[in-house]
């Protein structure tokens, strides 16, 4: 206890240290805030929403309940969904810039309606977000590389090693106790100002635990390479360009290498076709006869084959089954389109076993909700509401009910998907084993050096 | 003059005996060179996809049947966007754009199936490709093999002995600086021949080509010269280092991340839900066609009439329907000209407000340089999008006035009913052919080379800052050796 008192002591006195680990709480603190300024305004969004969306149904209401046509009802208007941050999305924003998290839908073919983008500067998305998860995963590795690559090695170089091994008697327990200090440190510099934005998101404790653990794994892992790099008893500066090296590569070069790799391994070019082909078979309706279309419609709504069956050239029971069946005639394009994006997220969580940066970004995520398969989930819920939208359009249009001012209310309302944050154990048990790895491989090249 | 040549042949030489130093050379120029390959690959297949699948949507329009013009209104067109030349050097802003619009009647659509959001969360560490490695990886090995160059030295004492035996510090730095740009040189080769390739063999135009390896050349120089100023002020090698990291992770990392927050901040986007419901409102109060008695809709039937000296609807030489189309196709149109401008001009001043930060970080002015250079940067996307909307809306109102001319107006008012009428609503599909294709226009070189200049001059300012600095560096080592 009293040698890591004392250095606890000594380690205040570091000025270059104290200025490093102060360096590193503002930007955690500036990451955090970052993160939680947009987690709010994404939150205000949603908010905002409501009423202006409100405001437009009552427009259409006015004039559809005019004739009462249920058709005209389905055919204009609009319903919200919305894919509220998740208690801990400021920490680790994600995929959430890119895809939208409001979506407004209507009950005509769901897939030229899912794929909608959302208003964004495209040169402000390049660089990434500064959030929470770039500051712990970049640059808290460059910060331990900072404080650990001269811990022997500088002690050697200022000529004091000898005597301060021989002072403290047991020379591993300073070095533990530095080790200890340096790490506890950092961790602070990021845990506090972590922990703060938890307390104003109210992010659920297990969550906040789990991202502690992050933390502390993932410095973990940096402080052992530190530690192997420097037993090989090189200069302070050899050991900093070999661990900004393995840093570069680790967390810019191998993601992007594994990026490219993924991308090529799974090709996704069914979203643009299916597109083309969606299209092409909504509209070739008008040009077929329209039983072939019913007959369609039928075989997937069997319960509507009893109604009046279509005469004339128009009627809204047609043309919302033609719609019907223009996203039947890709839902298998449109499946593997989904699945094709979870099996890249897959592939990238396998990279994330191997390489700790990539881990603890998609842990953060995962945790966060905020990754594609999040993305996926609201895709998802997103496609069952429509689904809800049509079965309660289509009896008013099959059997030709008036649709008047109370049934706008009547609609189903957007149910948000509930928070899918989840324990990301395996990249966690992937970080502590190359941790392990990476620790034991160097005790043993270090046994090896000194046999 | 020859003194510095004597110090730059000398570093390299010794550069080369020392096999972390080349090892580390030599990975970073194949990484420059399997970047360039598996980017030209990935653009080149990008291509071919987006001009088949153009292909495609041109010929299903083509091969629609005799329809009423309106079913072709809202059967619509596609619009993709085509590659550009330069973007396996620099992808830029590509993955987080759509690339493939749907155009049709009364609607703007978004630009979709953009690259980022159908990858995993690593598209985020960073794209493959030779704008990373120059802009980002390259600097940083500068800064591995250059802290110590001019710093080690003087640890050793060499420095010392090398100014008192008359050696100028200035041709000192100069020499050691030239063999820093020779290892800048071999790290970029494979990158800038794939420029010139791209330039002068393939799909690029060669200004753009010289302009991006200017600026790039120009870059790379900056961290050149700031590497070896940096060593000769540090007292010791590893506070060379440090501050030299310190300042690449704040230059290269750090100010391009945090720009676009404080951005963002400035100049808030809207949703594209708030859009389309503010437009359905600016709409309702122009005009609602769906009301009979509507003030605007019953002022531009009375110019209608007047124009053709008629009295009443029946008796137009056209068909009434079409001309509503037209005028609304018109109204929309304004609006969804109005809004996009708006949110452009909100992203803009964000984007000036990004470069406003290439005063600190060099790497936001050849960020900046390099995605103009490539056509990759939101002016690229902008042009897109407004050339597919002028296209779009052309599209349609040829459409609504084949639909004011080509069919009757009472069997436009009867086809929802009667199937007779229904056959005679359908024009013949030649029109369909006779319609114009989708043919993005590209901005004149002048234009590319006129928005890229000034992040090229910030790049030279940074140089002759760089400079300066390296002077002062110099100075102060003849006086400490005096």
């Amino acid at each position: 206890m009293n040698d890591l008192i004392r250095e606890a002591r000594l380690f205040l006195g570091l000025r270059s240290a104290l200025v490093a680990i102060l360096g590193l709480f503002l930007l955690a603190s500036a990451g955090v805030g970052a993160g939680l300024l947009e987690a709010q305004r994404q939150a205000d969004v949603i908010r905002r929403i409501g009423p202006q969306q409100a405001g437009d149904v009552q427009a259409i209401s006015d004039w559809v309940s005019r004739d009462k046509d249920a058709g005209n009802a389905a055919y204009y208007t609009f319903h919200a969904t919305w894919d509220p941050p998740s208690d801990l999305a400021f920490a680790a924003l994600g995929a959430r810039d890119v895809a939208p998290y409001v979506l407004r839908v209507r009950a005509l073919g769901l897939e030229a309606q899912l794929y909608e983008g959302e208003i964004g500067n495209p040169e402000a998305l390049l660089p990434g977000r500064f959030d929470f998860a770039f500051v712990l995963v970049y640059l808290a590795p460059l910060f331990a590389i900072l404080l650990f690559h001269d811990l022997r090695s500088g002690e050697r170089e200022a000529g004091r090693l000898r005597s301060l091994e021989a002072a403290v008697g047991d020379g591993r327990r300073l070095w533990s106790c530095r080790v200890a200090i340096r790490m506890a440190a950092l961790s602070l510099a990021l845990a506090l100002p972590f922990l703060t934005g938890a307390a104003v998101a109210g992010t659920a404790a297990w969550k906040a635990a789990s991202v502690l653990v992050l933390i502390v794994g993932y410095l973990a892992f940096w402080t052992v390479l530190c530690l192997v790099i420097g037993r090989a008893a090189r200069g302070s500066l050899a050991n900093a360009m070999t661990l900004a090296v393995t840093w570069l590569v680790l967390t810019i070069l191998a993601p992007a290498v594994g990026h490219v790799a993924i991308n090529s391994a799974v090709p996704l070019r069914q979203g643009m076709e299916l597109s083309l082909l969606q299209r092409s078979a909504v509209h070739r309706a008008w040009d077929i006869p329209k039983d072939q279309t019913m007959r369609a419609f039928f075989a997937t709504h069997p319960e509507w084959a009893a109604t009046a069956p279509v005469t004339g050239p128009f009627h809204w029971k047609w043309y919302f089954a033609f719609h019907q069946v223009g996203d039947q005639s890709v839902a298998g394009l449109a499946r593997t389109y989904h699945d094709g994006i979870l099996e890249r997220a897959a592939w990238s969580e396998r990279l994330g076993h191997l390489l700790p940066g990539v881990g603890v970004q998609l842990a953060l995520h995962r945790l966060a909700d905020t990754d594609p398969a999040a993305q996926m989930a609201y895709q998802d819920q997103v496609r069952d509401f429509h689904s809800r939208l049509r079965r309660f359009y289509y009896p008013y249009i099959f059997n030709e009910t008036p649709f008047d001012v109370g049934d706008f209310a009547k609609a189903p309302a957007f149910q948000p998907r509930a928070d899918g944050g989840r324990w990301p154990g395996s990249l966690v048990a992937g970080l502590l084993l190359v941790t392990l790895a990476v620790g034991s491989a160097g005790l043993a090249r270090g046994r090896r050096r000194s046999a | 003059m020859s003194a510095a040549l004597a110090v730059a042949r000398n570093e390299l030489r010794h550069l080369a005996r020392s096999r972390v130093a080349l090892t580390a050379v030599i990975l970073v120029a194949l990484l420059s060179l399997a970047a360039g390959l598996t980017s030209s690959a990935y653009q080149a297949e990008q291509a071919g996809l987006r001009a088949r699948l153009q292909n495609e949507a041109n010929a299903d329009f083509e091969a629609q049947p005799d329809r009423h013009p309106h079913r072709v209104v809202h059967y619509g067109h596609f619009a993709v966007r085509p590659a550009s030349g330069l973007a396996a050097i620099d992808p830029g802003v590509e993955a987080f754009t759509g690339n493939m619009i749907f155009l049709e009647g009364h609607r703007q659509n978004s630009a979709n199936f953009g690259d980022a959001r159908q990858s995993s969360l690593l598209v985020r560490f960073g794209q493959l490709a030779p704008a990373l490695v120059l802009q980002v990886v390259a600097p940083l090995l500068l800064v591995f093999i250059g802290a110590g160059m001019v710093a080690s030295e003087r640890e050793r004492g060499t420095l010392r002995q090398a100014l008192l035996a008359g050696a100028s510090a200035r041709g000192i730095l100069a020499g050691k600086a030239t063999a820093l740009g020779v290892a800048a040189l071999a790290i970029a080769a494979p990158a800038f021949m794939l420029l010139g390739w791209l330039g002068l063999i393939g799909p690029a135009r060669t200004s753009a080509a010289l302009l991006s390896a200017t600026g790039y050349a120009a870059y790379l120089a900056v961290w050149v010269v700031v590497v070896v100023a940096v060593s000769a002020l540090a007292t010791r090698s590893r506070s060379a280092l440090i501050a030299l990291v310190a300042i690449w992770t704040v230059g290269a990392l750090l100010l391009p991340r945090l720009a676009p927050e404080g951005a963002a901040a400035l100049r808030p986007l809207p949703t594209r839900i708030e859009t389309d419901i503010a437009i359905q409102r600016d709409l309702r109060a122009m005009g609602d066609s769906h009301d009979p008695d509507d003030p605007y809709f019953a002022a531009f039937k009375r110019r209608t009439l007047a124009q053709y000296g008629v009295a009443r609807v029946e008796d137009l030489p056209l068909n009434y329907r079409g001309l509503l189309a037209v005028e609304g196709e018109k109204l929309t149109s304004g609006l969804f000209d109005r809004y996009a401008d708006e949110a452009f001009a909100a992203m803009e001043s964000q984007s000036l407000a990004m470069d406003a930060l290439s005063a600190l970080s060099p790497t936001i002015a050849i960020r900046r340089l390099s995605m103009t250079a490539a056509e990759t940067d939101l002016a690229s996307y902008r042009r897109f999008l407004e050339q597919s909307e002028a296209y779009r809306y052309d599209l349609v109102q040829r459409l609504n006035w084949l639909q004011a001319q080509a069919v009757t107006a009472a069997d436009d008012a009867a086809k929802g009913s009667d199937d007779g009428a229904e056959a005679r609503s359908r024009i013949s599909a030649d029109h369909w052919r006779d319609m114009p294709r989708f043919t993005p226009v590209r901005p004149t070189e002048a234009a590319v080379v006129a928005r890229a200049a000034p992040a090229l001059a910030t790049l030279l300012a940074w140089l002759a800052a760089a400079l300066l600095l390296a002077n002062l560096a110099a100075q102060r080592l003849s006086r400490s050796a005096a």
